[in-house]
């Protein structure tokens, strides 16, 4: 984004004016091609903050560990607006001790991708238009964006900020889709056969360390004891064993139903590289399909799992 | 054919209401089938049918009420939404659709789950032995648990 200078002046202005107590936003990481979230409480601190393709998590992640009463501000792209909707739905951040700071995103990059497709360890990584610029030692290397970009941020279909309290910058009409690239892990899931399927599941499971990294990365996943943590009853095996990731894989995935924000933050977060995006992806557009509900797109309408109606009364076969 | 499936159900306690079908349920239930009494279907997690399968089910039937007809007025329809989904996620991982049925049962019925037990059990019969999601059977375990 050219002008960022407009959000860290935003973000300053709210801070001196004591409408926020703290704002969260992305600084410049220590390693290159990684940025990592920064939680300012003092105006001088706001140069720091950055916005680039490089920052991996999903910001609203943070927002259910603060006390309910602080007064935050977050800056915002649209999955962390979507989340922030969800989490106000779901009573777990009270909207009006939020300031959201609104700006367009143009996809988060698979910092993993460019790494491999760099000539050596990157020592500096910038983004510049539609390139990203590479220093590799004393050597330079330019590498076309679009290919980079993460599998669920391909086909995006919610770039706009939703519900945000000051939009900053435009969104910029580049499409993020292009034809050239092959297929989404995703989609060619769902071509396979069930016997492929599932032993591509089991492929992918396999790897898992049970490390949560999916849990902790993810906005929505805030119970306070989650079922794997339990001990008695044990709800399910909890070793890293074939059972207990296939479980872990199926019932996380299952609790997010018509919950899943989309933003792949769980994937980006994985260090086995391990696919869960096409899961949650299936579970919610069932959920578009069959009860017409998306995530975020009201303000009042509660996901399908929570809504009982006698409506259902024809749904199902008997 | 040798192989006998292994079956579990998942019973909501008030879904038959003839007394003489939940006799049957309680004491005549064929070898192959576990019966797991549950005060309502929406007692049923999405885990338990998940445990199901990885303990080495070879089918899971849930038979619960029909809507308007739930002891806790609505909770079966909770029930209805989590698990048919369910379902539909577990068919979308690899899991033959036959393997997980529902019996949404009309309490004025009389002798039903006798015959749509049968049934089930013979689909689930030809499918042959469940191979997936059967990672915590004894003989699989084993070699994880010493």
């Amino acid at each position: 984004m050219d002008d960022f200078s407009q959000v860290r002046k935003e973000a300053a202005r709210i801070l001196s004016e004591k409408i926020v107590d703290m704002v969260i936003g992305f600084k410049q990481g220590t390693i290159p091609l990684k940025s990592q979230p920064m939680f300012i409480t003092s105006q001088e601190d706001t140069d720091k903050l950055i916005l680039d393709g490089f920052c991996q998590n999903n910001l609203a992640v943070f927002l259910h560990d603060q006390p309910k009463d602080k007064r935050i501000g977050i800056i915002c792209r649209a999955c962390e607006s979507r989340a922030v909707r969800a989490l106000v739905i779901e009573h777990q951040v009270n909207r009006e001790n939020l300031y959201l700071i609104g700006v367009p995103c143009m996809g988060i990059l698979d910092w993993k991708k460019i790494q491999d497709a760099a000539d050596g360890p990157v020592t500096n990584a910038q983004e510049s238009g539609d390139q990203i610029l590479l220093e590799i030692g004393d050597k330079k290397q330019v590498l076309i964006r679009n290919e980079f970009i993460v599998d669920s941020c391909r086909g995006c279909g919610h770039r706009e900020p939703i519900d945000v309290d000051i939009q900053i910058g435009e969104i910029s009409p580049i499409e993020m889709n292009a034809d050239n690239l092959p297929q989404t892990w995703g989609e060619s899931f769902k071509s396979k056969s069930a016997d492929e399927r599932f032993q591509l599941f089991t492929e992918e499971t396999e790897r898992c360390i049970r490390c949560y990294a999916c849990r902790e990365a993810c906005p929505m996943c805030y119970c306070t004891e989650c079922f794997v943590d339990h001990i008695a009853p044990r709800w399910s095996e909890s070793m890293v064993t074939p059972g207990g990731t296939q479980a872990w894989h199926i019932i996380r995935a299952f609790h997010q139903t018509g919950r899943c924000v989309e933003c792949g933050a769980c994937e980006r977060a994985c260090p086995m590289d391990i696919k869960m995006v096409y899961l949650t992806d299936k579970l919610n557009d069932d959920m578009k399909k069959e009860y017409g509900f998306e995530v975020g797109e009201n303000e009042e309408k509660q996901p399908p799992f929570a809504t009982i109606t006698l409506d259902d009364k024809n749904r199902f076969k008997y | 054919m040798s192989h006998t499936p292994k079956i579990v159900l998942f019973q909501c306690q008030y879904c038959l209401a003839s007394s003489a079908d939940q006799e049957w349920v309680e004491n005549s239930l064929p070898e192959n089938v576990k019966l797991v009494k549950v005060p309502c279907s929406g007692r049923i997690s999405p885990l338990f049918i998940m445990n199901a399968f990885q303990k080495g089910a070879d089918g899971v039937l849930v038979s619960g009420c029909m809507p308007e007809k739930c002891h806790y007025i609505t909770s079966n329809l909770g029930a209805r939404r989590q698990l048919d989904e369910f379902k539909k996620f577990l068919v979308f991982l690899g899991l033959e659709p036959a393997r997980f049925e529902f019996l949404w049962m009309n309490i004025d019925e009389r002798g039903v789950i006798q015959n749509e037990l049968d049934a089930f059990t013979s689909n689930v019969k030809q499918l042959g032995p469940n191979k997936k999601f059967n990672t915590m059977k004894d003989e699989i375990i084993g070699q994880y648990h010493g």
